[in-house]
């Protein structure tokens, strides 16, 4: 693919153009198998001119027939192409819901696929208007069931972004935990909101091992997952008391090593993010996490009250 | 005069926030760092979520007592052995309730009310902060 033809697949709303990419779209009879493919992906200079939503219905409709009579998997494969701006398009919508914009569009592209893989070429409509709702509903249904647990506003959720970043800057350099004051000073905000703020990353549920860990989605930020790596070798080494303590079978060795950094070392937050390699942030979310873990395992062997309704839940 | 605010909120897990923001604001006055109001933050969620496992309550009562560079946060009132064994008692290499809030507070209390009692703890401002 050249520079080109990259640049018009990744260019978001530029529909159009895509199926107009074809220099010539064939009948079905006309085609060996694969020859779609190769023909639609040619000559990108000559389709500006005088190729418009016609050629690239045709195309549609060719590229369809090709998968959905004869089986051709490179014609699907080429449709879902086409249409992963359209998919970007429509995940953008959502992207400032907290997600990550990549995951966006790979559950959106699975709306995508099922819409190609049951669009009926007898009922005569546009593989747009079909996919939209799909691929629309797909991402819909991913929100439902992952991502916040309550609606946070996209403004609380920046300065949330942008809180991580300075608490890791102002802690080098303050040699310590900064304050609320601080954080807002540093954040260009009121202590209110950094406090609001800070409230709302108690209602994130997940974290994509795809995001940075300041939560930004540039390309060239690492992604959590980078920061996994291999095992810590402090992992094995602390103490028996908080390897044989009740429940710690139920979490994972990272989760075990800072909960006895916190609970037995007695090191702060900030002392545990900067040992650990991750924010502070972070470690306070896995410490209520592994506490959490914790209450329900101690909690089985206990007779607590029934447990509350799950309206009650946060 | 010691600046007390008082709180009665739904005996629901989602209440906790608004107690909370309340903490952070008062905290955030007094200066404390964001390591002591998350300590602050994580003792007083362990206290009354231990609290809704196990008591029948219809609402949440808390007062926060402002004094000099500390916080005092009392809550109750409550009447369930278990959660007051659960406070005073650690069973040794437990990282149970009571030895969560002796980690993430400087002092733990229990106050008998008449029939019942209630839990205090106190958040000093860590001196290195501001």
């Amino acid at each position: 693919m050249t520079g080109r033809d990259e640049r018009r697949v990744n260019d978001p709303l530029d529909l159009e153009s895509l199926p107009g990419q074809a220099r010539h779209v064939p009948d079905d009879d006309e085609e060996e198998e694969g020859g779609g493919a190769e023909t639609a992906s040619a000559g990108p200079a000559a389709d500006r001119e005088g190729r418009g939503k016609d050629d690239s219905e045709k195309l549609d409709q060719y590229l369809l027939r090709r998968y959905h009579l004869h089986g051709d998997r490179k014609a699907r494969e080429q449709l879902i192409t086409m249409y992963l701006p359209l998919v970007r398009s429509l995940a953008r919508r959502y992207a400032s819901r907290g997600e990550h914009f990549d995951d966006l569009v790979q559950v959106g592209a699975i709306g995508l696929i099922k819409a190609i893989d049951r669009f009926d070429l007898s009922r005569g409509v546009e593989l747009t208007t079909y996919a939209t709702p799909n691929i629309v509903g797909e991402i819909k249904r991913y929100f439902r069931d992952k991502g916040w647990s309550v609606r946070v506003p996209r403004g609380l959720q920046e300065l949330n972004i942008r809180l991580n970043k300075v608490i890791d800057e102002l802690v080098p350099k303050l040699q310590r935990s900064p304050t609320i004051n601080e954080l807002a000073e540093a954040a260009n905000a009121t202590p209110e909101e950094v406090l609001e703020a800070l409230e709302t990353s108690q209602a994130y549920n997940s974290v994509s091992l795809q995001a940075s860990p300041n939560g930004e989605s540039g390309e060239e930020d690492a992604g959590l997952i980078d920061y996994l790596g291999g095992e810590e070798e402090a992992y094995d080494t602390m103490e028996d008391r908080t390897t044989l303590a009740p429940g710690f079978a139920k979490l994972d060795k990272r989760e075990r090593y800072i909960l006895h950094l916190r609970f037995f070392e007695g090191l702060t937050q900030s002392q545990i993010a900067e040992r650990v390699g991750i924010s502070q942030m972070h470690v306070s979310r896995l410490i209520r996490r592994s506490l959490e873990k914790l209450r329900e395992e101690i909690g089985d062997l206990d007779t607590p009250m029934p447990p509350r309704s799950s309206d009650d839940e946060r | 005069m010691a600046e007390r605010i008082s709180l009665e909120v739904p005996a629901t897990l989602g209440a906790l926030s608004t107690i909370r923001i309340v903490l952070g604001g008062v905290g955030a006055r007094l200066d404390f760092s964001l390591d002591d109001l998350d300590d602050l933050f994580l003792a007083t969620d362990r206290l009354l979520g231990a609290a809704l496992d196990w008591e029948e309550l219809d609402s949440l009562r808390v007062s926060v007592q402002v004094d000099g560079s500390s916080l005092q946060i009392t809550a109750g009132r409550f009447g369930s052995a278990q959660l007051r064994e659960q406070v005073a008692v650690t069973p040794g290499n437990c990282i149970d309730l009571c030895t969560v809030l002796a980690r993430l507070v400087d002092d733990v209390a229990v106050q008998d009310d008449g029939e019942c009692y209630n839990v205090v703890i106190t958040k000093q401002r860590t001196e290195s902060a501001a």
